[in-house]
C-alpha cells in the first residue's frame, strides 16, 4: 500500500476523535477520543518511518505512548476527585474551577 | 504491489474505522472501553504490516494492557448505568454540526494527503541509518533500540522524569479525599 492510504486511515481515525470529543459529555469517552486522535498520529508516524526507512518515527511513538500514559493517570485521577466532590461527571456541569 | 497486502490494509482499515466509530457511539462506557480496545489491537496490527514489531508489542502490552485496563476501573467505578446524558441532551444540533465538521476534515485531509503527498527517493535514509539494512542485519528490536540509544538518548531520560511528574500528581489527587 503506497504512504497516502496509511495517512488517510490516519486522518480517519483522527477525525472521529475529534467528533468524539465534540459530541460527547461523558469525560471518560472525551478522554478515550483524545486517546483516539493520539493513536492516529501514531499511525501517520510509524507509516512515515516505514517509507522513509528511518527510526526516528518509532521514537516518536515511543515519546507519544509515554506522554499519554501520563496524560491518563493524570487525568483519571482528576475526574476521580470531581466526582468524589460532586457527584456527576457531565462536563456540561463541570463549569466552575472551585471544588 | 501484492494483492495480500492489500487485502489485509483494507480489512484492517474497515474493521478498525468500525470500532473506532462504536467508541464514541455506544450508550454505555464499558462498551466503548472495550471497542476502544478492539481499535488499538487492530492499530497494531497496522503497525506489524509496516514492518514495527516493538511498536505493535508495546502498544498491545501498554495501551490495550495497562491503560484500558485502568479506563476499565474507573468507569465501573464512577458508576457506568447512568452512562451518557444522550437521552436528556440539551443540544443535539451539536451531533449534526460536529459530524458535517468532521466529514469536511476529513474530505479535506484526504484531498491535500492524495493530491501533495509523495516520498522521493533522495529524503530515505541510507547507510547506517537506513532502518532496513540494520534490521535485516541485526533484527528489528536491535535496530530500534540502537536509533533510541544513540540519537534519542535525552529525550529518553526526560520521559522518566515526566513519569516521575504524573506518578506525583496522581498522588496528590488520590490523597485529598
Amino acid at each position: 500500500m503506497p504512504l497516502s492510504a496509511y495517512l488517510i486511515m490516519s486522518a480517519i481515525l483522527f477525525t472521529i476523535g475529534t467528533i468524539g470529543v465534540l459530541v460527547r459529555r461523558n469525560p471518560l469517552i472525551i478522554f478515550m477520543s483524545i486517546e483516539l486522535m493520539l493513536n492516529a498520529v501514531n499511525l501517520s508516524f510509524v507509516a512515515f518511518s516505514h517509507f522513509l526507512d528511518s527510526a526516528d518515527g518509532q521514537m516518536f511513538v515511543f515519546i507519544v505512548l509515554t506522554v499519554a500514559a501520563a496524560e491518563v493517570v493524570v487525568g483519571l485521577a482528576i475526574i476521580v476527585s470531581i466526582f468524589r466532590t460532586r457527584r456527576n461527571i457531565d462536563v456540561d456541569e463541570m463549569n466552575v474551577l472551585r471544588g | 504491489m501484492d494483492i495480500g497486502t492489500t487485502i489485509t490494509f483494507f480489512v484492517l482499515a474497515i474493521a478498525s474505522t468500525a470500532s473506532a466509530i462504536g467508541v464514541i457511539a455506544f450508550k454505555n462506557a464499558v462498551n466503548s472501553a472495550l471497542s476502544m480496545i478492539l481499535t488499538l489491537v487492530f492499530l497494531a496490527m497496522f503497525y506489524l504490516q509496516l514492518n514495527a514489531m516493538f511498536i505493535a508489542i508495546v502498544q498491545i502490552l501498554i495501551y490495550a494492557g495497562a491503560i484500558m485496563v485502568l479506563f476499565l476501573f474507573v468507569v465501573t467505578m464512577l458508576a457506568p448505568d447512568q452512562g451518557d446524558v444522550g437521552n436528556r441532551d440539551p443540544m443535539v444540533w451539536q451531533r449534526g454540526v460536529a459530524t458535517t465538521l468532521g466529514i469536511i476534515l476529513v474530505g479535506a485531509l484526504s484531498y491535500l494527503i492524495y493530491t501533495t503527498f509523495t516520498i522521493s527517493q533522495q529524503t530515505k535514509a541510507t547507510g547506517a541509518n537506513s532502518l532496513s539494512q540494520v534490521a535485516t542485519k541485526q533484527g528489528d528490536i536491535q535496530a530500534f533500540g540502537q536509533a533510541l540509544f544513540h540519537g534519542f538518548v535525552f529525550p529518553f531520560e526526560v520521559t522518566s522524569l515526566l513519569i516521575v511528574i504524573a506518578i506525583l500528581g496522581a498522588l496528590i489527587f488520590g490523597r485529598r479525599a
